[in-house]
């Protein structure tokens, strides 16, 4: 299903993708950043397919402890999968090619804009089922922690993702096109609120500069 | 308009006569899961764990009166399949042979169905196109073994797997072939495919009908089958296979079998002849559309016949001139060669955008070169430019096996360059274009060479359209070249040459194409006589122009000539072209002293690289090259900058914006110095020493890697840019071949890390004196050294410093 494509899209997180959190950018980096947003507006077909699903259908047990922690108290799992589309990839591939600064800009801000996406279909998903008075987690993706990328393939399936919104999973289970994510988040009969893998068990933790800063890259701005 | 209803059972011969409406049946998954499918469990595998439900779904369509049964093996491939404990080959013949029950009662025909593979083909993913044709060639063997009647190929979203399985299903089998892909509201496929593109590329590829299934309701996908009727040739049936409407929140759809039907009337008058349904429809649906159809014979569908190229974004439409970018051809061109003799993709890459920015519409592409092969070279160039631009693409070659393989991975209906008089190139190379569904180039010339005559040219020209049309080529898809002489050797030729073109067009009606820059070789001021010759060859009705579209006085020639011919409406395009544009022509004297550029050259070099300013650094870099050596410009002014950008970053107050505009500066300025060294005749690197990068196989993120490349070419070393998902044997080849001491890896994923390891091991088995740096989110310092590698890189600018070590 084809969604909006979110008024603007947040500069700060852009930024802070591409190692520059809580700079001002400068006059030049700013219109770099205005040209880059402009031509991810005119290329981006932001799609998304979710299924909900008794959490028992999905095999998720031994997938990693954080998985298991994020999904506690809950009986039921929405399996959601987004895209910018295939056209996004080859618009960076292109760039790349002519302008790395730009090209580097619009890959983050690509991120940036899926992931807003994914937070207002989140929020509707949840305010549907606040009608029912079931509670919904945050996002949870393989890859984080301790889960593996495998369960992209699960996910995959049980969201017909190729069928609904052209995405596919590689043999090494990447999704394609590049623009794309999965995720699960659990439903409950009570607030829930999931838990995000935290720094223990992240592929990153030897090398990432928001911890040698003191933060972390989950942390706000 | 009404007929009579043949008697069953059908012959498939019947099925394309277009004599009544024939139906193709409904949903299949839907109607699993309504009979009892549970959640998990596989639906390919229903013929074998609930047979008597599959047949009794098949017979009811035949009952409701489906003429053609798609038995259930929509995903029957080897990918979805693995694990399941079953073959293709059984599930193939379970499944037709529950279809062959089900239409025992009314003697319907049974057919191969077809899915998606469910993994996406690179470049979008990683499965080669090879691997997607070999997927589809087992299917359809199984299919031909268990005695399907014809192949469904359906719910296809990307063109290319679309062309992969069409040439499995002909090759491997000599059933007729249905092809459908899926449209989104948008009226496009998800990979951007337009219903125009499809219906072309499908036709020419010999689909024997051609339709739209799924995603969309019977009145959402109207606009798109009346396009699909207005493109798909005369003789090729065009059906429509709609969901139920659009789907409810609870996953079941809008539409019920008597709203279905009143919908689908609509398409008994648009030139569709077969109609079915797909998710959400049932035998119910069926029989409304046998009642409402049954007693209508299909209208008459009136194709457009007209002239076209098309990539699966891009149809292009060659009605008025069209530009062909020449630049992608080696001849002459020194960087060219040097990049198709290495295999570096990038440089070619980067001349296909550049051309189409200027203004290119379709992209002639040439790999003949001594010393190379032509064959693969022109296979791999076709690959690497259909993964960066969407402008069609003129095969430049007369070698027929370099033709046969790019027309078979090119993803589209391009044009071939060139057939001519000769006997034996119309024998080899037509046969390939009708194949492959390809325009032909024929240039007007035989055995005896060019006739300088225009009546000589005309009689060629009429040899090599009747030799095309008996191949089955039709006239809209032939354009014949004149060919253009020299001035400077045969002025009276240039006149010869666009009469012949006038009378090709007029009494032919066929398309013409001229190389328009060979009239003025060994002339001065070549530009004049191009761009004039070109507007008196675009006055003679010349359609496509192959021309250098980075040459400003051609480009806007062309652009002229269409507001002066009424083709650009209101001005529109030569408006957005120059309403910013001040002209500046000056004619100087090549041999009057240059004026000295000001001193501050060098530092306008420095100063407008620092500030990451692409124009002025390509200014400053062309003044500073007019009085200082090619190496000095690098590094005295390169250099220096780019050293205090890389220093800022480091202490973390330039910001990586900020240096990726310095690099992009630089490379602009690098860009004049490299033409420079190149016009002096001196080797084509400015000397630093190679350096091979590449994303290893398995892994598609290479935004990191490319960063590092720009970084080091600023830095002026050789590198040479393998792309992503490259196999290890790919990396070996090209440090053996470039003689590369240093190369780098990347990997973003921990799932292609092996990969990674698997690479530097094949350099370690195969003894090359390399070293080698790896990076990419998931790797370490400890990592790095884990798997082999001689040195991490946190980033690019790390990368550069390595680079400065190891190689100076």
């Amino acid at each position: 299903m084809v969604r909006p494509i979110p008024p603007k899209i947040d500069r700060a997180t852009s930024l802070r993708y591409m190692g520059a959190a809580g700079w001002q950018p400068d006059a030049a980096s700013a219109a770099l950043l205005d040209r880059a947003e402009e031509k991810l507006r005119q290329t981006a077909t932001p799609r998304a397919v979710w299924r909900r699903l008794p959490r028992v259908v999905l095999p998720l047990e031994n997938r990693g402890g954080d998985l298991a922690r994020h999904l506690q108290g809950c009986d039921e799992v929405l399996v959601l999968v987004a895209t910018l589309g295939s056209e996004v990839d080859t618009l960076l591939r292109r760039l790349e090619l002519t302008d790395i600064a730009l090209a580097a800009s619009a890959d983050a801000m690509a991120s940036v804009l899926l992931e807003q996406v994914c937070d207002e279909l989140e929020q509707e998903l949840r305010t549907g089922l606040a009608e029912e008075h079931r509670y919904l987690t945050g996002r949870f993706a393989p890859g984080y922690g301790d889960c593996p990328l495998e369960l992209n393939d699960e996910i995959s399936l049980a969201a017909d993702s190729v069928r609904g919104a052209g995405v596919a999973v590689t043999a090494q289970h990447l999704l394609v096109p590049r623009k794309s994510t999965t995720a699960l988040l659990g439903i409950a009969d009570h607030p829930v609120t999931g838990t995000l893998a935290g720094c223990s068990t992240c592929h990153l933790r030897e090398t990432c500069v928001f911890r040698k800063r003191g933060t972390t890259c989950f942390s706000q701005k | 308009m009404k007929c009579e209803r043949e008697e069953l059972p059908v012959q498939i011969e019947s099925i394309f006569e277009r004599r009544r409406f024939v139906f193709l049946d409904g949903g299949m998954g839907t109607q699993l899961q309504q009979r009892g499918l549970q959640p998990g469990q596989k639906p390919e595998l229903a013929a074998l764990e609930m047979p008597e439900i599959l047949t009794a779904i098949h017979a009811d369509y035949a009952a409701a009166g489906a003429d053609l049964l798609l038995a259930n093996t929509f995903g029957a491939n080897a990918r979805k399949l693995a694990g399941t404990g079953y073959s293709v080959a059984q599930v193939v013949e379970a499944s037709l042979a529950c279809a062959r029950r089900g239409a025992a009662s009314t003697g319907a025909l049974v057919g191969l169905d077809i899915g998606p593979l469910g993994e996406l083909l690179a470049p979008a993913g990683t499965l080669p196109f090879t691997d997607a044709y070999a997927a589809f060639a087992e299917i359809v063997e199984a299919g031909v073994a268990a005695g399907a009647d014809f192949v469904f190929l359906e719910t296809m979203t990307d063109l290319y797997e679309l062309k992969a399985a069409i040439l499995a299903a002909k090759e491997h089998s000599h059933l007729p072939v249905f092809v459908s892909m899926s449209f989104e509201s948008r009226g496009r496929t998800f990979t951007g495919c337009t219903v125009e593109s499809y219906g072309v590329t499908a036709a020419g590829l010999g689909a024997d009908a051609i339709g739209i299934n799924c995603s969309l309701g019977p009145a959402e996908i109207l606009p798109f089958a009346q396009r699909l009727c207005r493109t798909v040739p005369a003789g090729i049936p065009v059906f429509v296979k709609p969901n139920a409407g659009l789907p409810n929140p609870d996953g079941s759809y809008n539409l019920d079998a008597a709203e279905f039907a009143r919908e689908m009337q609509a398409y008994a008058t648009i030139g569709v002849s077969m109609v079915g349904g797909c998710c959400g429809t049932t035998p119910e649906y069926i029989a409304r559309l046998r009642a409402v159809f049954g007693a209508l014979a299909p209208a008459q569908k009136v194709p457009v016949r007209r002239s076209c190229l098309c990539t699966p974004v891009r149809f292009v439409e060659v009605d008025g001139i069209t530009v062909v970018g020449e630049r992608i051809n080696p001849t002459g061109k020194k960087r060219l060669q040097q990049a198709l003799r290495e295999g570096d993709s990038a440089y070619p890459c980067t001349q296909a955008v550049a051309q189409a920015e200027a203004g290119a519409q379709v992209l002639d592409v040439n790999a003949g070169l001594p010393g190379i092969d032509e064959a693969a070279t022109l296979e791999r160039l076709v690959t690497d430019l259909q993964a960066v631009t969407d402008l069609p693409l003129e095969l430049d070659s007369s070698n027929p096996e370099a033709l046969s393989r790019a027309l078979r991975v090119y993803n589209g209906k391009p044009i071939v360059n060139s057939v001519n008089g000769e006997q034996k190139t119309l024998d080899t190379i037509l046969p390939l274009c009708k194949k492959y569904g390809a325009a032909v180039v024929g240039l007007t010339m035989d055995e005896q060479g060019i006739p300088t005559s225009a009546e000589g040219r005309f009689a060629i020209a009429q040899k090599i359209v009747a030799a095309a049309t008996a191949a089955g080529i039709p006239k809209e898809d032939i354009y014949i070249d004149c060919l253009t002489l020299t001035a400077s050797a045969q002025q009276e030729g240039a006149v010869q040459t666009l009469e012949a073109l006038r009378r090709c067009k007029q009494e032919l009606g066929v398309r013409t194409i001229l190389g328009v820059s060979n009239i003025s070789f060994g002339l001065p001021c070549r530009g004049y006589l191009n761009t004039t010759f070109l507007t008196m060859a675009m006055a003679a009705g010349l359609d496509l122009a192959i021309m250098n579209p980075n040459t400003p006085e051609m480009m806007a020639a062309v652009r002229a000539y269409r507001v002066l011919t009424a083709q650009d409406p209101q001005s529109r395009d030569y408006v957005a072209a120059y309403a910013d544009v001040q002209i500046q022509t000056q004619q100087v004297s090549k041999t009057a002293v240059v004026e000295s550029p000001s001193a501050a050259a060098g530092d306008a070099l420095f100063e407008a690289v620092r500030r990451g300013l692409k124009a002025e650094a390509h200014e400053a870099a062309r003044q500073a090259l007019s009085t200082r050596e090619p190496l000095d410009v690098v590094n005295a002014s390169l250099i220096p900058a780019l050293d205090v950008v890389g220093d800022g970053f480091e202490k973390g107050t330039i910001f990586l914006p900020q240096l990726l505009q310095a690099a992009t500066a630089a490379q602009a300025a690098f860009e004049v110095v490299k033409e420079k060294i190149a016009a002096q005749g001196q080797p084509q690197t400015a000397g630093k020493g190679k350096i091979v990068v590449a994303t290893v196989k398995g892994d598609v993120h290479d935004i990191g890697k490319n960063i590092v490349r720009v970084i080091l070419e600023n830095y002026g070393y050789d590198v040479l840019d393998l792309g992503r998902d490259v196999p290890p044997e790919r990396v070996v080849e090209a440090v053996r071949t470039t003689g590369a001491r240093l190369v780098g890896l990347s990997a973003l994923m921990t799932t292609t890390v092996p990969n990674m390891k698997a690479t530097i091991d094949a350099l370690h088995q195969a003894k090359l004196p390399c070293q080698v740096w790896v990076g990419g989110a998931v790797l370490t310092p400890g990592f790095a050294k884990e798997i082999g590698a001689d040195f991490y890189c946190k980033d690019a600018k790390a990368s550069a410093d390595l680079a400065k070590q190891i190689l100076g």
